[in-house]
């Protein structure tokens, strides 16, 4: 294993970890509610996960076809809605998406 | 007035994993798949799941790596991703009752992901289970083997491994952005819409001036900022968490 590549997991392993593990001793209603401390929280996972979704589509409507892209998210939102499940919602646009490339093969 | 139900095992945590782990074996399969495509050896695909565990903060591992990141603006990068966890564990123990023990969280604690919690929250809030250290235990071990075998199958599999297979392919490389709108929607409330709208446009702005990786810094930074000048405040109490 790379030097560079254990280091970054190590690092992000071990933050992490102590994301996960701390919090579940301390006590955080002494955070003011109202505090930065506490607005930062609240903004920090949205924000990323907003920007990762961006990032990560974005390349996506760069090619002709946008058909799968639209397809893949209507999935996402739809089955999310239905079953508020986040694995599945994942599965079935994968699914979608996978599926109107096929579509889109055998008939084009 | 009823009782409230025994403590829940670690049989009932295995149970409780099992939607858990159907739905992260494809995921990570993409991911050991995507991580040798990526120039990763096995074990390195197999270590990033080991270590991190960490979906979403991997594949973008990934793309850092790919793109010739230095490390430590990468880990920053991953680890203003994983900041949400922090809310878990609040919400776990409150849910769980005063009475909770978390002698052994250090250990169960590292396998608490978003649907790991969103699986013990949702059972502990239907009355099905009862908080245990023994059912957190069987919940995050179940969902980790889940994801390891999963990695390491796709990682042995290799990265050719769906070149006879397009459509499987394609869908594969979907998963991660569907994973981040299914995680998006899990933590959406009407609060935090200005943020999310700022981070997602900031994001596109600088990507299309400058670059996808400062488009990614500038977006979480952008968004966090207006969070803290306050364009992400709920009127009463805190957004749903993710699930």
């Amino acid at each position: 294993m790379r030097a560079e590549i254990l280091t970054l997991a190590l690092i992000v392993g071990a933050c992490t970890w102590a994301f996960r593990y701390f919090p579940t001793k301390a006590n955080l209603s002494a955070i003011a509610p109202d505090g930065l401390l506490s607005r930062f929280l609240a903004a920090t996972g949205p924000a990323a996960i907003a920007t990762l979704f961006v990032a990560s589509a974005l390349p996506m409507l760069g090619g002709g076809a946008k058909l799968p892209l639209v397809c893949g998210v209507a999935a996402v939102v739809a089955v999310y809605a239905i079953t508020r499940s986040v694995v599945g919602a994942t599965l079935a646009g994968s699914a979608a998406y996978g599926l109107v490339v096929w579509l889109a093969a055998a008939t084009g | 007035m009823s009782q409230p139900p025994p403590k829940s095992s670690f049989a009932a945590g295995l149970i409780t994993a099992l939607p858990i782990a159907l739905g992260y074996f494809p995921i990570a399969f993409s991911f050991g798949v995507a991580a040798t495509r990526a120039g990763l050896g096995v074990i390195e695909a197999f270590g990033l799941s080991l270590i991190i565990y960490a979906g979403a903060a991997q594949f973008l591992a990934l793309a850092l790596i790919t793109g010739g990141a230095p490390v430590l603006v990468s880990a920053f990068t991953l680890v203003a991703m994983n900041v949400r966890h922090v809310l878990y564990g609040p919400a776990l123990i409150k849910r769980a009752g005063a009475d909770a023990r978390t002698r052994h969280a250090w250990a169960w604690a590292f396998g608490l992901t978003d649907e790991v919690f969103g699986a013990a929250l949702g059972a502990l809030a239907r009355g099905k289970v009862r908080f245990s250290e023994p059912f957190m235990f069987g919940l995050t071990i179940g969902a980790y083997a889940s994801w390891l075998s999963g990695t390491a199958l796709g990682a042995f599999a290799g990265g050719g491994a769906l070149e006879g297979w397009p459509a499987v392919d394609a869908a594969l490389g979907f998963m991660l952005p569907a994973l981040f709108l299914a995680l998006l929607l899990s933590i959406l409330s009407r609060a935090q819409l200005p943020v999310i709208a700022i981070a997602g446009g900031t994001t596109v702005a600088v990507t299309l001036a400058w670059s996808g990786t400062a488009g990614i810094l500038a977006g979480m930074v952008a968004g966090a900022v207006s969070g803290v000048l306050g364009l992400g405040r709920e009127k009463s109490g805190r957004g749903k968490h993710a699930g």
